[in-house]
């Protein structure tokens, strides 16, 4: 004998036992958990079955038969299917729907339907929701004024898989990503959590007066962490895909800059372009690493190296990035990995040999001097004039600089270097003579030496005239060598020196005794004295200030009136007239 | 692997395909779409369809109306949409490609 229950099912009224009810409501409850995922189509659909079900026990009933029983549950349950049926259909369901609005999440695909070259830009155009024109004429400015927009390009075109599918081609041109589709997507989560929470409620209300309350408290509450979860997840998820664009962004920069660099350098290095080619010059040094032209590894293998040291970690990045913004794009093969990390090394490696090299090649100081007598005796007047070489130089005015030039000597390639100092002293000999001295830095001393000594510098002395170079040439891999040459000139007591207006930015800090700057020498006579040279024509505006202060500590005045003296001495005054009256001391 | 999860994969597959295709020729209610089904052998189990036909519904590709039956409660009846037609003939050609494709690599 059983109990039984009436119920209602799907607008059916039926008489039930209570042990088939309990199996049925077993049976219904199981399929609403599988169904669990998706909230407002579950009501629905679990009326449907109720409503099938209904009419398949509604068959059963005869008139004979008035009570439905477990065994007419039993096979109801073999019609329907077990509840993991109904949840496995949903699962191939998602992954087929994902071009409806609420699930879909868009991917980078190249669009093969409307391209132009690899569908890069149709598919970009999808991807960030814009018109393709647009993303198209972005491209052409980069083809054109970055030139190297193409070889991102072509990553690209490898990277991002082609849209083959009609299921592809609808997650290409999804949800465009934008502000007001992320703030109703979070809304959208928002009114999820809040219907939870309200059915978690109702759960809860439900099982505490059946008794059941421990248990599902837990998964009520359970649920709701849930869903704060997904929440942040899909909050990060945005956050995510903005870093995943940065990153992208600062790689191609990066990248784009790296190729024009190693293209300029590169192709100064390897192709042999001159120096002019990247004006200013100044420019030219900095971007040309001091080691170029005097490392034991050739220039061409050092740009290589350079460029792949840092461009194989960026390409990584940019990788990453893509990664980031959309999961389908292709990953590099372990076999790519693996040799981009060994071509990474080994330039790595490279650099750090040459650079050990080079570290140790401006060690030492190299010096050789060089002496020549001057014909000039005291009383003689010896001209010095300094000479730049115009076919050489692009210079307009000869003076003296602390950058170079690299310019063409015979059709070699040399550095032309302005850094020539000039000074003059006395001497006690009765001869004037010059001392010529070439400083280089080098690996060792006797390479430095070496340096110094191959520095080419000429002078020519023609009756008293001295004609000195303003230049040296030297040799290219010298570049960085600190090389220089200081002039100084001996010169009799007694003898007098002319200094051309050439000589004006070459004379370094030359004692005088008037204390007359070197800019002020030239265009005039000195005399070498036993206190140091000595202006013979010079104007008193340009005698140096402690000159003048010692000259106005004493004034001598002589007139029609007599004679004056005054002396100031540190405040001390003292005076001395002589005149008609006598000697008068005050 | 169980055979049968792979059998039941397979049919699963062009489930939507064939439910599309019985409401092209004229609507019809759950239990008419279920008959056809089970009679082509391509239902093994009832519970399978209706969260397809409601997703169906949801994403626009079938609409449905509640019709008065001479026997017991009203039943639920199932259109296709504009919509639906479009995806219909686009599964079509593909089902037709998968049938040429399949054939070709089965029958080598």
């Amino acid at each position: 004998m059983n109990k039984t229950i009436n119920i209602n099912l799907g607008g059916i009224f039926f008489h039930i036992d209570e042990l088939a009810y309990q199996k049925l409501k077993l049976y219904l409850d199981a399929i609403r958990r599988s169904l669990s995922d998706d909230s407002q189509g579950r009501d629905e659909i679990l009326n449907d079955i109720e409503l099938r079900i209904g009419e398949l026990l509604s068959e059963r009933i005869t008139n004979d038969r008035m009570v439905i029983n477990e065994n007419d549950i039993d096979e109801i349950t073999k019609i329907m299917g077990r509840p993991e049926d109904y949840s496995v259909d949903e699962e191939i369901f998602e992954d087929e729907l994902k071009y409806s609005p609420k699930t879909a999440s868009k991917k980078l695909f190249r669009d093969s339907d409307d391209k132009f070259l690899g569908g890069v830009c149709s598919g970009l155009a999808h991807y960030f929701g814009m018109d393709v024109i647009w993303m198209r004429l972005l491209w052409l400015v980069l083809f054109f004024f970055l030139g190297t927009g193409f070889l991102i390009y072509i990553l690209l075109w490898i990277l991002i898989p082609q849209a083959e599918t009609t299921a592809e081609k609808l997650q290409m041109k999804g949800e465009p990503v934008t502000i007001s589709n992320i703030e109703r997507k979070i809304r959208e989560e928002f009114q999820d959590v809040s219907s939870r929470v309200k059915s978690g409620v109702n759960e809860v209300s439900d099982t505490v007066r059946s008794s059941e309350f421990k248990n599902k408290t837990k998964s009520g509450i359970q649920e709701v962490i849930d869903t704060i979860g997904k929440i942040i997840l899909a909050i990060l998820k945005v956050f995510g895909k903005f870093i995943g664009a940065l990153i992208i962004f600062i790689a191609a920069i990066t990248l784009i800059a790296l190729i024009i660099a190693a293209f300029s350098v590169g192709s100064i290095g390897i192709l042999g372009f001159h120096q002019d080619f990247m004006n200013p010059p100044f420019f030219f040094n900095s971007i040309h690493p001091p080691f170029f032209y005097d490392s034991i590894l050739p220039s061409w293998l050092l740009v290589i190296f350079g460029f792949l040291a840092i461009a194989i970690p960026f390409v990584v990045l940019f990788m990453l990035g893509l990664k980031i913004l959309s999961s389908n794009v292709k990953s590099f093969s372990t076999t790519t990995k693996l040799s981009l990390l060994g071509v990474w090394i080994i330039a790595i490696l490279g650099l750090s040999f040459a650079g050990i090299n080079f570290a140790t090649q401006n060690a030492y100081d190299g010096v050789h001097n060089q002496t020549k007598d001057l014909p000039i005796i005291a009383l003689d007047t010896l001209t010095i004039k300094l000479i730049g070489n115009d076919n050489l130089s692009n210079e307009k005015e000869l003076r003296r600089r602390n950058n170079y030039e690299t310019v063409f000597d015979n059709n070699v390639e040399k550095l032309y270097t302005t850094r020539v100092n000039l000074d003059i002293k006395s001497t006690d000999k009765t001869t004037a003579y010059m001392k010529i001295r070439k400083e280089s830095d080098g690996k060792n001393r006797l390479t430095a030496n070496k340096d110094a000594e191959s520095i080419e510098y000429k002078f020519n002395l023609t009756e008293k005239n001295l004609l000195l170079n303003g230049y040296f040439l030297s040799d290219l891999k010298n570049k960085f060598k600190d090389q220089l040459i200081d002039i100084t000139v001996y010169l009799p007591v007694n003898s007098v020196v002319y200094l051309d207006k050439s000589t004006q930015t070459y004379l370094n800090d030359v004692d005088n005794v008037q204390n007359i700057y070197d800019g002020d020498m030239p265009k005039h006579y000195f005399k070498m004295t036993e206190n140091g040279l000595e202006c013979l024509d010079c104007d008193s505006s340009i005698f140096g200030d402690s000159y003048k202060n010692n000259t106005e500590n004493f004034k001598l005045n002589i007139d029609e009136n007599g004679v004056e003296i005054n002396v100031n001495d540190g405040g001390k005054d003292a005076k001395v007239k002589i005149d008609k009256k006598g000697v008068k001391i005050g | 692997m169980k055979i049968e999860n792979t059998k039941a994969q397979m049919r699963k597959g062009v489930l939507e395909y064939c439910i599309l295709s019985i409401l092209q020729h004229g609507d019809a209610y759950t239990s008419e779409i279920l008959l056809e089904l089970k009679d082509a052998k391509l239902l093994v189990v009832e519970g399978t369809i209706y969260p397809l036909l409601t997703r169906l519904k949801n994403v626009g590709l079938l609409s449905y109306r509640w019709e008065e039956s001479t026997s017991g409660p009203p039943r639920k009846y199932y259109a296709l949409t504009e919509t639906g037609k479009l995806f219909l003939n686009e599964l079509d050609t593909t089902w037709s490609e998968l049938v040429e494709a399949v054939n070709l690599v089965t029958k080598k």
